[in-house]
């Protein structure tokens, strides 16, 4: 029962946060603060944490409305590094496409674009060192594509097929590369964050010169694990790079219900103590310029940094997500910051490095490049169609050997197999 | 070869002369926890060992279970041997997270990609006047999970082999140290003197590396009237009340809940023909009904 | 040539079936790969499939309307093999061939069916497990002669079509037939055939109301409560408007009523407000979207005209006019039809002079406006001519009391049958 008023406060009210717009709305950004290019200057990487306070609510920016590059964070890639970029992009982008028709043509269970966030995977992988250690969360598969991890073996994993590295156990989407610096994926949220941290602790105790990089979502800074890692790596002055892709989004929850009514998710840093920096996501100079300097101040014993990509998720949550059901339409066509692809075309097109034909027929030579691999992947099968790791395999890896009780689990699933399908079963 | 020197060690001396051992044979095992580093844990388990080892191998965390297990994870990844100490199992829950769904499912999920040779060490039990919040037995939560190992050791001797072999082995293991039992065996009556480790026979501990394998029960008493399957502080107490009634009991210490030992209970139980569980966690869902369920299942033991 | 058999897969992790909402393709068509074969609504999201192979397609799984279970056939494809020169590029035939053995295979445990594949030597022995499904037709038990099966195959009869005056089917049956005609069997000369009963399959938005005004009935004790109110004093305030509008739309009673409505709201805020049942939580919410039944084509729907208590006599206008025109035109998007707080719904000249109208779910009431009829009544102690109005409302009882509800009223009529309070701020 409610207390009866006392003195003559007014009662107390609980605030729930809600999104400006819901289906129905025309969405309005003219409230996100876009400031000038260079309007806080890139600090030397061994700067105090405490001096730049501003970056943490600020918005580093590279790209101009005239698609020029300009200022100090300007980390002035040669052409044939931006071509790459862009292609990499774009690869991403065109896998993305191929695996939700995938989705929709019965092949697989589950997909996951990451349209709209190219840069913060991309972008991030080109200025790491290709031995960095990467613990992704879910919508990052443009780092595997940016270290040229086989497409096939990306198919082959969502296809839970035979040729499945990971033998059907994961949901599609949840890699797993070790050889490519890329940590096993987890479903559970932010569990990678204390981990990137212990990773970059054992590396600096092993006088490594290697690093970690971490990312979550921005709903996701709310598990306790995402301030536990940051407490860990204060402490350790732990080499690893966090970042928030803030694309405004989780799930259906809009980015109040993780805090950002109240502060940035970069300025979430200067509690802990650690550099923090907010970053159009949308503008890949700007995000491989912040990813650049987080890593060298990591690489030399400047500590870590926490990096937020503020940016828009522009489809929906996976495929069994409709945006439509929860937010405005046309949200992310209204986006202030634009669209990381064709801000980076355009980008190449103003310093006369690029056409827009060419740019067609890249987008046509991707697509092309990853149906034939497609092609390739559904020779091991497709999801839920025979072709699979044998039943068996189920238990293994669990334990380095298996040991007994799992043995005779494994036997008993066999031997009902036997008795459901008969000798031919038995046969195989 | 010559007999190893041993030496009389109670139940912390012997924890910390493994931990000893390993951070001297191995250079990848760390060691890490709430006051483990300076102050050497408020045990003692890990007494002396910064100042050998030095601060890189042996340190001192922040007060966050989640952080030290998920930080261990990413130790283990890079290839370290992380052995994490939670001051309390009752503790140990804000890490469930990072210990269910991360260290245990690595292997399985990674396809052997990635693993996690990582034993976290926490005293567990009751006995100590700790209350609800000292005295938890939370052993069937991680037996029930797959892909982690359970260790309960009942003796100094067996808790060094033990833990020896825990850090060497390649997969998450939870080493739960019965902390009633860490200064000298509980024979169930408080009413009586403590008796000193010194006195037992499980105190004469070797002093280099030596392995209990994982997996492998002793049987601590032999008999013929009935089985009595136990592990931890209760091993103690129910060699005691054996030795008080004077019935001839076959009593098997367990030390490993998972992988469990089921052949030396087979073929202990085939020759009673009785058995009897005890431990001290509930017993509701707990790992008594586990261990009823074994013993009746295989027709070879009925 | 293979055929394809697509099963819908489960589109949103764990659902156990789909409506179609609409078919992008029908039997006979050529269709490509990654074409769209029809849209699919889940209590997720409706969604658009495609088809993972290029061929003819030969079966669909049914109509608009129908729900289709998770893993049953939605279409099957004869994939295309040896057509000539509109048949896609070999090596895509091939796999569509591997895929379409794939899929087939219905045994998860079946050894790998590459190899089957590859061994088949297609034409001779069509894949077994997609011989044509047997026709509805076929499956139903017909007794006849040997003979007269046979005269009816030559003659491309279908027995099931031929009525029989007994149970089994003779020669003057099959003849009678064939005399009087297609399946109406034997009719004597110059009858009238009576108009044949029409089943209406009730589907896509018919059902949606459907379900909804019986999930309404089911759940919500509805009362209805009528009062008469004297429209004479607005009526000629909306004819002053009216011919003072210059350029602007013509203002109807509604938009005025509505003006009352939302004016009235602050001091009733149980009547605007929804009621989560199962949360046990009634929102009582601080603006008013009013939802506007309205009657379409395909049924009734109710477009919402957005924070309402902002908008003036004329903006409200212009937005009814907007809206009703956009739902009857199908232009109206989805995210106008949802998110209403209060609904009203009026026949207009139609509308009689009481209606007990059902509640809009999970919303509280609905207002419903009569029609305007012209009496003579008693003004003081001369019989004047009035303009005289019902208005029904309906409540939840769950959550609004009828006092609430005649209150609320109350103070709508004083406002109509004064209104220049309705400017008076």
């Amino acid at each position: 029962m409610a207390h009866a008023p006392k003195d003559n406060h007014a009662p107390l009210h609980l605030h729930i946060p809600e999104p400006k717009f819901r289906p129905g709305d025309v969405a309005d950004f003219s409230d996100i603060i876009v400031p000038e290019v260079d309007a806080n200057p890139r600090p030397d990487e061994h700067v105090a944490p405490a001096n730049i306070h501003a970056l943490a609510y600020g918005l580093v920016r590279v790209l101009g409305d005239d698609h020029q590059p300009s200022g100090s964070w300007n980390p002035n890639l040669d052409v044939d590094t931006l071509r790459v970029m862009l292609r990499k992009m774009l690869l991403l982008r065109a896998f993305d496409d191929r695996m939700f028709r995938a989705q929709r043509q019965g092949k697989t269970s589950f997909y996951m674009k990451s349209f709209g966030e190219e840069a913060t995977s991309v972008a991030t992988t080109m200025a790491l060192h290709s031995d960095d250690m990467c613990f992704p969360s879910y919508r990052q598969q443009g780092i595997l594509i940016t270290r040229d991890y086989p497409l096939v073996d990306m198919m082959n994993q969502i296809y839970s097929n035979r040729g499945d590295r990971l033998k059907g156990r994961q949901l599609p989407i949840m890699y797993s590369a070790k050889e490519y610096g890329f940590f096993s994926i987890s479903g559970n949220l932010t569990t990678q964050y204390p981990q990137a941290v212990g990773w970059a602790m054992a590396s600096a105790s092993r006088a490594d010169t290697r690093i970690s990089a971490v990312w979550c979502g921005d709903g996701s800074t709310a598990e306790g694990d995402f301030h536990s890692a940051l407490t860990f790596a204060a402490v350790y002055n732990a080499p690893v790079i966090f970042q928030v892709v803030n694309n405004q989004w989780a799930i259906s929850s809009f980015s109040g219900f993780a805090g950002s009514e109240r502060t940035t998710f970069a300025a979430r840093a200067i509690g802990y103590g650690i550099a923090g920096l907010r970053v159009d996501g949308n503008d890949a100079l700007a995000v491989y310029a912040a990813m650049q300097w987080a890593a060298n101040r990591a690489r030399n014993n400047g500590g870590p940094t926490l990096i937020e990509y503020f940016t828009y998720r522009g489809e929906g949550h996976s495929t069994s997500d409709d945006p439509g059901a929860y937010r405005a339409a046309e949200e992310y066509a209204l986006w202030p910051l634009g669209d990381p692809v064709t801000r980076l075309k355009e980008h190449l097109i103003a310093i006369g490095a690029w056409t827009d034909a060419q740019h067609e027929s890249l987008i046509i030579e991707l697509s092309v490049q990853v149906k034939a691999v497609q092609k390739e992947a559904e020779q091991n099968g497709i999801l839920g169609h025979g072709l699979h790791h044998p039943f068996e395999t189920m238990f293994e890896d669990v334990f380095e050997e298996m040991p007994w009780h799992l043995k005779e689990q494994c036997a008993q699933m066999l031997e009902e197999q036997k008795d459901k399908f008969g000798p031919e079963w038995e046969a195989r | 070869m010559a007999e190893p020197a041993t030496k009389k060690m109670n139940m912390i001396e012997a924890i910390n002369s493994a931990l000893d051992v390993m951070l001297a044979k191995d250079p990848e095992v760390v060691i890490m926890g709430e006051d483990v580093g300076y102050f050497g844990g408020v045990f003692r388990a890990t007494a002396g060992l910064q100042a050998k080892h030095g601060k890189t191998r042996v340190f001192d965390t922040p007060i966050s279970e989640c952080g030290i297990i998920g930080v261990g994870v990413g130790m283990a990844a890079y290839g370290l041997r992380p052995v994490p100490e939670i001051q309390f199992a009752d503790y140990i829950y804000p890490g469930l997270d990072q210990l269910v769904s991360e260290a245990a499912r690595l292997r399985y999920r990674s396809a052997n990609d990635f693993t996690c040779p990582m034993t976290v060490r926490s005293p567990f039990g009751g006995g100590i006047f700790g209350g609800q919040t000292h005295s938890q037995s939370p052993e069937s939560l991680f037996t029930h999970v797959c892909g982690i190992k359970t260790v309960i050791p009942a003796t100094p001797y067996d808790a060094k082999g033990l833990l020896i072999a825990a850090i060497e082995d390649n997969d998450p293991v939870v080493f739960f140290e019965p902390k009633r039992i860490y200064n000298g065996p509980f024979t169930g009556y408080y009413d009586r003197p403590v008796e000193p480790w010194s006195k037992h026979a499980g105190s004469d501990v070797p002093e280099g590396h030596y392995r209990i394998n994982l997996g492998e029960a002793a049987v601590v008493r032999e008999g013929e009237a009935v089985t009595v399957l136990t592990y931890g502080t209760m091993v103690h107490v129910v060699k005691a009340v054996v030795a008080d009634q004077g019935f001839d009991a076959e009593i098997i210490d367990l030390r490993t809940l998972l992988p469990l030992d089921i052949a030396t209970i087979e073929a202990s139980v085939k020759k009673t023909g009785r058995c009897m569980v005890v431990h001290e966690a509930t017993r509701t869902s707990g790992f008594g009904a586990e261990l009823a369920a074994q013993v009746q299942e295989p027709a070879s033991i009925i | 040539m293979p055929k394809f058999t697509f099963n819908l897969p489960d589109i949103g992790e764990g659902i156990a079936e789909a409506e179609i909402v609409a078919w992008h393709v029908k039997v006979g068509d050529m269709i490509s790969e990654d074409q769209p074969l029809a849209d699919m609504m889940t209590d997720k999201a409706t969604v658009e499939m495609e088809s993972p192979v290029s061929g003819v397609i030969t079966k669909v799984a049914g109509e608009a309307g129908d729900v289709i279970a998770i893993g049953a056939m939605l279409v099957e494809i004869e994939v295309a093999g040896d057509v000539g020169n509109q048949a896609p590029a070999a090596a895509e035939a091939a796999d569509a061939d591997m895929l379409a053995a794939v899929v087939a295979d219905e045994n998860p445990y079946a050894p790998e069916p590459v190899a089957v594949a590859a061994a088949t030597p297609a034409p001779a022995a069509p894949v077994p497990a997609q011989s044509p499904a047997p026709s509805a037709h076929a499956t139903e038990k017909v007794m006849a002669s040997p003979a007269v099966r046979q005269r009816a195959k030559a003659l491309g009869v279908d027995l099931t079509d031929v009525k029989a005056a007994g149970g089994h089917i003779r020669h003057a049956d099959l003849d009678a037939f064939l005399n009087y005609g297609a399946s109406k069997g034997y009719q004597p000369a110059h009858t009238k055939l009576p108009r044949a009963d029409e089943a209406v399959k009730v589907i896509g938005m018919r059902r949606r109301i459907a379900d909804n005004m019986a999930a309404s009935k089911r759940h919500i004790p509805h009362f209805t409560y009528v009062e008469e109110i004297d429209v004479t004093a607005i009526e000629a305030m909306r004819a002053d408007l009216n011919a003072n509008r210059g350029t602007k739309p013509k203002v109807t009673l509604l938009p005025m009523l509505i003006v009352a409505i939302c004016k009235t709201m602050p001091q009733f805020p149980m009547m605007n407000a929804r009621f989560d049942d199962e949360a046990g939580i009634v929102t009582r919410h601080g603006s008013v979207h009013l939802g506007m039944a309205t009657q379409t084509d395909s049924g009734l729907m109710v477009p919402v005209i957005r924070d309402a208590q902002d908008r003036n006599i004329w903006q409200l206008a212009a937005e009814i006019t907007r809206l009703a025109e956009a739902a009857r035109n199908g232009s109206v998007k989805s995210e106008e039809l949802s998110g209403s707080t209060l609904t009203i719904t009026s026949l207009g000249p139609l509308g009689g002079i009481a209606t007990t109208p059902v509640i809009n779910r999970p919303e509280v009431a609905i207002i419903g406006p009569n029609k305007i009829v012209e009496r003579p009544m008693f003004v003081g102690d001369s019989i004047e001519a009035r303009k005289l109005m019902n208005l029904s409302i309906s409540c939840d009882h769950r959550v609004v009391d009828g006092w609430d509800a005649a209150s609320y009223v109350q103070a709508l009529k004083k406002l109509i049958e004064t209104p220049v309070l309705l400017f008076a701020d």
